[in-house]
């Protein structure tokens, strides 16, 4: 009788249920993220919302919540020095810790870009260059939420990981937060990825408070062929030009290069084919339910993490502003040949905020055909994210 | 640490914001000078392959669409016929709104499913 008592006592104590209790405190913040996680299940499944991203990170809060479970253990210090335990060895660390690593090293945000590199086509930056402008205008909202978020107390490295949300490019997101404010990785992350989804709600508002109906029905002449030899010698080019300049900004863009060099040189069609489908399908699971991971009830269930939200939001809508501003720069300047709605897709968030510059082209045009112009700006911005990644990395890093 | 007063985050951020400016002008001066340059090369040697070859190559001008309405090319036609395939790229272009000259069709096939639910 006593040993079914202490059997079932054992089992009792081992639990889940008891492990919500801790010291007589009662852990509700953990129950809240599961909700959190099913509704971002429901987003991500019924809704589609980046269901790719959004699934494994759901996953990944799912996870990380559940009492006792120990996914996230780190008795060693490996990266989280407030919780060693005595004697313990790296065998005993959470098997997503340990997968953690991946971001914490940045080798995953990396992977990531290779891939992203693989299935861009620079081609209609390059028959376009002045694209490259809009993708740099629309960085304007990182550097707005960085004045801010220091205005709201943040330190220069948690402000610069924030605001780097603005950049609409998540594997930049978490390379950058992962450097300067790994505690932060999981609100910036999460709040990434839901603006990027949220893209066809935030942008279109804003554009059309921006521009006018003449602007926004502009019709743009049809773009030149580029040549294979420019495809290829541009990734070269670019790495050496921006890696010279701004020497950090190399991991992220190399990888990009690299991808890109993959896809157009037309000669390693087995790597290409590798690093833009099972190799970035690998890494996005691994990426996405390590990022969900880092949200532990305890430490993400704060006020600063509404802060961080609300910043990323402005982050967002100055660097759609950013772009607009831009557009409209160019359409005086040009004598209305360039349509302002394509400065909008300068915010990274590849193909989407092309999608977006399309589509609020054709309401007020139908016979408007702005995805190819608006591809120009929008790839450009994942170079310009990766800039000023670099230099905020080399500022405050 | 010293202080990091608003002053200096807006220092940054304007410095911030002129860096990628300029390093992105700087490629794309790079992108419009390295392009014609390649533009140039492959020009020449196309003209020189031309004065080597036996017959001159058919050149066609460059720049000028199709007139609104036709298409070139060779489309694939997969268990369509042509009076159909021609319907479906109609549609297509009236739908998209993109003009037929703008368009190119790779191959028209008829879908497994739909020969299934065909032979019912």
């Amino acid at each position: 009788m006593e040993m079914i008592k202490d059997v079932l006592m054992g089992l009792w104590e081992s639990s889940g249920f008891a492990a919500l209790f801790v010291d007589g405190a009662f852990l509700w913040q953990n129950l809240v993220m599961i909700l959190v996680s099913f509704v971002l299940l429901y987003f991500a499944i019924a809704k589609k919302c980046e269901p790719l991203l959004l699934v494994p990170i759901a996953f990944g809060i799912l996870l990380a919540n559940l009492p006792g479970a120990g996914l996230m253990d780190d008795p060693t210090g490996l990266m989280d020095t407030s919780n060693i335990v005595e004697g313990a060895h790296w065998y005993d660390t959470g098997v997503l810790r340990l997968i953690y690593s991946g971001v914490k090293s940045s080798i995953f945000p990396c992977l990531i870009f290779l891939g992203i590199g693989c299935m861009t086509d620079f081609g209609p930056l390059l028959s376009n260059p002045v694209s490259l402008l809009l993708g740099a205008a629309a960085q304007l909202g990182i550097y707005v939420a960085f004045v801010i978020a220091i205005a709201l107390g943040f330190t220069p490295q948690e402000a610069a990981s924030i605001a780097i949300i603005g950049g609409a490019d998540g594997p930049t997101a978490i390379y950058l937060t992962g450097k300067l404010a790994g505690h932060l990785l999981g609100p910036i992350a999460v709040a990434a990825y839901s603006y990027m989804a949220l893209i066809p709600f935030i942008q279109p508002p804003i554009m059309k408070l921006l521009t006018t109906k003449k602007e926004r029905q502009v019709e743009m002449k049809q773009l030149r062929k580029v040549s294979k030899v420019e495809k290829i010698v541009f990734p070269v080019v670019v790495l050496v030009i921006c890696a010279f300049i701004l020497p950090s900004v190399a991991p992220l863009l190399g990888m990009l290069m690299l991808g890109n060099l993959f896809k157009e040189c037309g000669v390693v069609d087995r790597l290409s084919d590798t690093a833009q489908n099972a190799l970035m399908n690998i890494v996005t699971i691994l990426l996405g339910l390590t990022v969900g991971a880092t949200t532990n009830g305890a430490t993400f269930l704060k006020l600063e993490t509404l802060k961080i939200v609300a910043l990323g939001l402005m982050a967002f809508c100055f660097s759609t502003v950013g772009g607009l501003l831009l557009g409209k720069l160019l359409y005086v300047i040009t004598g209305g040949k360039v349509n302002p709605l394509i400065g909008s897709a300068g915010v990274s968030a590849v193909p989407m905020a092309a999608r977006v510059a399309q589509n609020e082209g054709r309401k007020y045009n139908p016979r408007n055909f702005l995805l190819m112009h608006a591809m120009g700006p929008n790839v450009a911005g994942v170079i310009g994210s990766a800039v000023a990644a670099g230099f905020l990395l080399s500022r405050f890093g | 640490m010293e202080e990091f007063t608003i002053v200096d985050a807006l220092l940054t951020s304007v410095i911030g914001i002129a860096t990628v400016m300029v390093i992105l002008a700087i490629i794309a001066v790079l992108i419009i000078v390295v392009s014609k340059v390649i533009r140039a090369f492959e020009n020449k040697t196309a003209k020189s392959e031309a004065v080597i070859g036996d017959t001159p190559a058919e050149v066609k001008p460059a720049g000028v669409p199709m007139p609104e309405g036709m298409n070139e090319g060779e489309v694939e036609l997969i268990g369509t016929d042509e009076k159909t395939a021609a319907v479906i790229m109609a549609l297509v272009s009236h739908n998209s709104g993109i003009p037929l000259n703008r368009l190119s069709f790779k191959s028209i096939k008829l879908l497994d499913d739909e020969k299934k639910g065909a032979d019912k």
